[in-house]
């Protein structure tokens, strides 16, 4: 079950498309899903993921701050707890990340990450458990992501003018390295939105150059077809088994 | 047979039990329909008063669904209010804010 939760999160992180900065993501934002992961064909529901949008100001510049935390619900708690933390320091209007921070605690394993953006490079600090802080400085591209503010990026996409099958190739950092992905738009469909009804939804698969996510199409994001393009439902594969996000209450968009 | 097909209602039957108590969601039904569908089985090959034990399995069985069902339409998921976790959000928060000015030092 750690891997499988472990993998909810990062599910957001192979989510990304060029931008065009016609819509621009608020801050104030708050979206809660809830995640089901599949048991012997049953959907069982396991934790609430919120995403929420703030400000933070330091004394020389503004950034969005991007969040994305991840706890089981309170029955889970006993018999394995988990509080996960995902967020990311964002320009407030290109969304391009500066900082990148994860923290993990899940039935007892911990772990803290930090990414921080310098021009075309990396610095990745990582504290697993209690092994001792690693530090290291990678190049990227000059276009690559962090996990999260990727998601809000995807949300700036036009895909009114993008034809079922058109396929995008881009890349995230996680976990130390940069993972290239693959996003396939595949048309429209209409989803059960949580307190925003039944909405009409972009529908976009995820396919990416690892072994985390399993199956061809398998690996799914609607997005309400709408200026907001409020992510309402996640599915995906993984090689234990199958999952799915379901937004149930969407505020301050 | 019957009393293979007895031991293994009873298994079922205590799994069935076992996962009614546990926070398992519908995940529960599993056994449940296991335990039912053996017991029933076991039932139909018993004869006189063996019918009895079998009867009891059975209203285990079915008192379990109902409970299971109960817990799922009427208990609502919640997340409990961490006050550790929020604590530790706020002290992530400031931490940041300290790492983007040395990062806005550093690239000047």
């Amino acid at each position: 079950m750690k891997r499988i939760l472990l993998l909810l999160p990062m599910i957001f992180a192979f989510l990304s498309f060029t931008s065009s900065t016609r819509m621009q993501v608020r801050a104030g934002e708050k979206l809660v899903y809830a995640g089901s992961y599949n048991m012997s064909g049953l959907m069982t529901q396991l934790a609430q993921v919120t995403m929420s949008t703030e400000n933070v100001s330091t004394a020389k510049n503004n950034y969005l701050h991007l969040s994305c935390e991840l706890s089981t619900y309170s029955k889970w708690d006993k018999f394995f707890k988990i509080r996960d933390i995902y967020e990311s320091y964002v320009h407030p209007t290109t969304l391009k990340p500066s900082l990148y921070k994860r923290s993990i605690d899940e039935g007892g394993y911990t772990k803290k990450e930090k990414y921080v953006f310098k021009n075309n490079k990396v610095t990745s600090t990582v504290k697993k458990r209690t092994y001792p802080e690693s530090s290291r400085t990678f190049n990227i591209k000059p276009t690559s992501i962090d996990a999260v503010s990727i998601l809000y990026q995807l949300r700036l996409v036009d895909f009114s003018k993008m034809q079922a099958g058109q396929t995008k190739s881009y890349t995230i950092v996680f976990d130390e390295k940069e993972v290239p992905v693959t996003l396939k738009y595949m048309g429209k469909e209409e989803i059960k939105a949580g307190n925003l009804g039944t909405k009409e939804c972009y529908k976009i698969s995820i396919g990416a150059k690892t072994d985390a996510l399993r199956g061809k199409d398998k690996n799914l994001i609607w997005l309400t077809a709408d200026a907001k393009k409020i992510p309402a439902l996640i599915k995906f594969s993984i090689p234990v088994g199958t999952g799915q996000l379901t937004l149930t209450s969407a505020s301050g968009i | 047979m019957r009393k293979l097909l007895l031991v293994l209602t009873i298994v079922f039957t205590v799994l069935a039990i076992l996962f009614s108590a546990l926070p398992m969601d519908t995940l529960a039904f599993l056994p449940i329909g296991v335990a039912i569908a053996l017991s029933l089985v076991t039932l139909l090959k018993s004869e006189g008063n063996q019918k009895k034990f079998p009867k009891i399995l059975l209203t285990i069985s079915v008192i379990c669904s109902v409970f299971v069902l109960g817990k799922t339409i009427f208990i609502k998921d919640e997340v409990e209010v961490d006050k550790t976790f929020e604590q530790q959000k706020i002290e992530t928060k400031q931490e940041a804010k300290k790492e983007l000015e040395e990062l806005e030092n550093d690239l000047e």
